[in-house]
């Protein structure tokens, strides 16, 4: 299990969000940003540039 | 004849032979949830009065077809005119849309008759959450059970006889998680195939809209109403609907099947931890329904794809990035509104970034490929759905979201269609298992979990509750 973002820096990043959260909120979204390391992790890997997203611009109907 | 008792199929029949009215079709549904809601709470608005009146004119009316008559409900994230639609959220407490979802539109054209509303998950993610106003629906197998969701009411209504069928809406495996641990058949179909016009969105990409009923006949039953083309849905794919139950069979000969077998067995534990390994009794019944359908003439092998959790975080950073662009301005402003789990889920999406975002849909994109490969030369594959039976509805962490194995949302992400068909107990819960097909081809999915379904009995079980006023 590694160890949560520290206090001081999730605090910044929960300032950068423009949310206000109870210090209740605060720590639960600290103690499970853990997730959301593990799926940045995850869905970074050497890709070949050209390798394009799922969803790309397509025209719509008139 | 309880009427109630019968499926899809059967009172549509007795309703054609003159033998059953659609009148005493919904008087029967709608005493049983007046005896029975209060202790299961599906519903979060019955429409008594309305349904009947709609039942007296189909009755009056010519025949519409094989859903003429039939009662069903509505998850309450799907608008309808002038009746209020909640998304399970105290945002929308009062909400009365002016419009009705396409698949509303459909169904009741087709001669359902609408019975209520039903129990969601906060915005289809944040529940079961004891802080908002509506209480959760109750595992009607065991009510100190989760009956999954997020379309918790729908499966419960269902599986308890309070509706003939649902509607209900999968992101990550919200029709086939209830479904499973409610031992009823939920049909996720093809990204395109069934409008999500009018539904409150969780996820834009991945959000689908299909059925929950009690057997697979009455799914295609449903799906012949609910499959097409819709202009107004970005997402919709003009592709020729089939006839769903004239490709029903019982048998399956040379049909080409594969197993994937590592999500469950190897993955799940190496990924995610113990608190996900799959029980001894699923595991068991897993194998035993493979080997039903190597009896029925299927060929049967091994399928081999990328860890279970390349497809699973793909699937919940998509979502959850797309769920937080929609709701954020009121996590900004009105986090007092959302209840806990809906807060404490899709807020993780505000530490997400674009690059984050991008990098999980060239993701999606690679798997969607490796999986398209993979049953290319198969006609469709079989896969764990929840590998244990419900757990204590007051049990779940609040994360369980993202910190667990899902074995559903991996066909979110590559839009396929998956059916849950039960293949089992285990402590007198369901089981289930998923049966999963290549875009578009509902019905080889349909016609391999009905033909199992006749060659097994899982169906037939129903939970206690149901036959409490037989």
């Amino acid at each position: 299990m590694p160890s949560p973002i520290s206090a001081e820096r999730f605090a910044i990043l929960v300032e950068q969000a423009g949310l206000k959260l109870t210090p209740e909120q605060f720590e639960e979204l600290r103690q499970a940003h853990q997730f959301v390391e593990r799926m940045q992790r995850s869905v970074r890997r050497p890709r070949d540039r050209a390798a394009e997203p799922a969803h790309i611009f397509v025209h719509p109907r008139a | 004849m309880d009427p109630t008792q019968l499926t899809i199929a059967e009172a549509s029949r007795a309703v054609a032979d003159g033998s059953l009215s659609p009148v005493a079709l919904a008087e029967g549904y709608l005493d049983r949830i007046a005896a029975l809601d209060g202790e299961l709470h599906s519903y979060v608005l019955v429409l008594r009065d309305e349904a009947l009146a709609a039942a007296r004119e189909l009755a009056a009316g010519r025949s519409r077809g094989a859903l003429h008559g039939i009662p069903i409900g509505l998850k309450d994230i799907y608008k309808t005119r002038g009746i209020r639609t909640t998304a399970g959220s105290r945002r929308y407490l009062d909400h009365v849309p002016e419009e009705d979802a396409e698949t509303w539109t459909k169904l009741r054209d087709a001669g359902t008759v609408l019975l209520g509303k039903q129990e969601t998950h906060e915005f289809a993610i944040g529940g079961p959450d004891f802080t908002l106003p509506f209480e959760p629906a109750h595992n009607p197998w065991n009510t100190a059970h989760y009956p999954a969701g997020s379309s918790s009411g729908s499966a419960v209504a269902v599986a308890a006889g309070l509706c003939a069928a649902a509607m209900g809406s999968d992101t990550g495996g919200s029709i086939r998680g209830p479904a499973a641990y409610c031992g009823i058949v939920g049909l996720k179909p093809t990204y395109g195939r069934v409008s999500r016009r009018g539904v409150f969105p969780l996820s834009y990409t991945l959000d689908h809209c299909g059925p929950l009923t009690r057997t697979v006949e009455d799914c295609a039953i449903m799906m012949q109403a609910l499959a097409g083309y819709d202009p107004a849905d970005p997402g919709s794919a003009e592709v020729p609907v089939p006839d769903y139950r004239a490709a029903l069979s019982t048998r399956l000969d040379g049909v080409r099947i594969g197993v994937i077998r590592h999500f469950h067995e190897r993955d799940a534990v190496a990924d995610f931890g113990s608190s996900s390994a799959p029980t001894p009794t699923y595991i068991a019944a897993f194998d035993a329904a493979c080997r039903t359908l190597e009896s029925l003439g299927a060929r049967i092998s091994d399928l081999q794809l990328s860890p279970l959790i390349d497809y699973v975080d793909a699937n919940r950073l998509i979502m959850i990035s797309e769920a937080y662009a929609l709701h954020e301005k009121d996590f900004r402003e009105r986090p007092q509104d959302f209840g806990h789990h809906m807060f404490a889920r899709i807020g993780l999406g505000a530490f997400l970034s674009a690059a984050d975002y991008v990098e999980a849909t060239r993701q999606r994109r690679e798997l969607c490929v490796e999986f398209a490969r993979a049953i290319d030369g198969l006609d469709l594959v079989v896969c764990a759905n929840s590998t244990g039976p419900a757990p204590p509805i007051d049990a779940l962490p609040t994360f369980g979201t993202v910190e667990r194995a899902s074995y559903t949302g991996p066909f979110n992400l590559t839009g396929s269609p998956a059916l849950s068909v039960p293949i089992g107990f285990e402590d007198r819960l369901p089981l289930a298992f998923q049966i999963v097909g290549k875009p578009f081809d509902e019905a080889g999915v349909m016609r391999v979990g009905h033909a199992f379904e006749q060659a097994t009995d899982f169906h037939r079980h129903r939970p206690a509750i149901a036959d409490s006023l037989a």
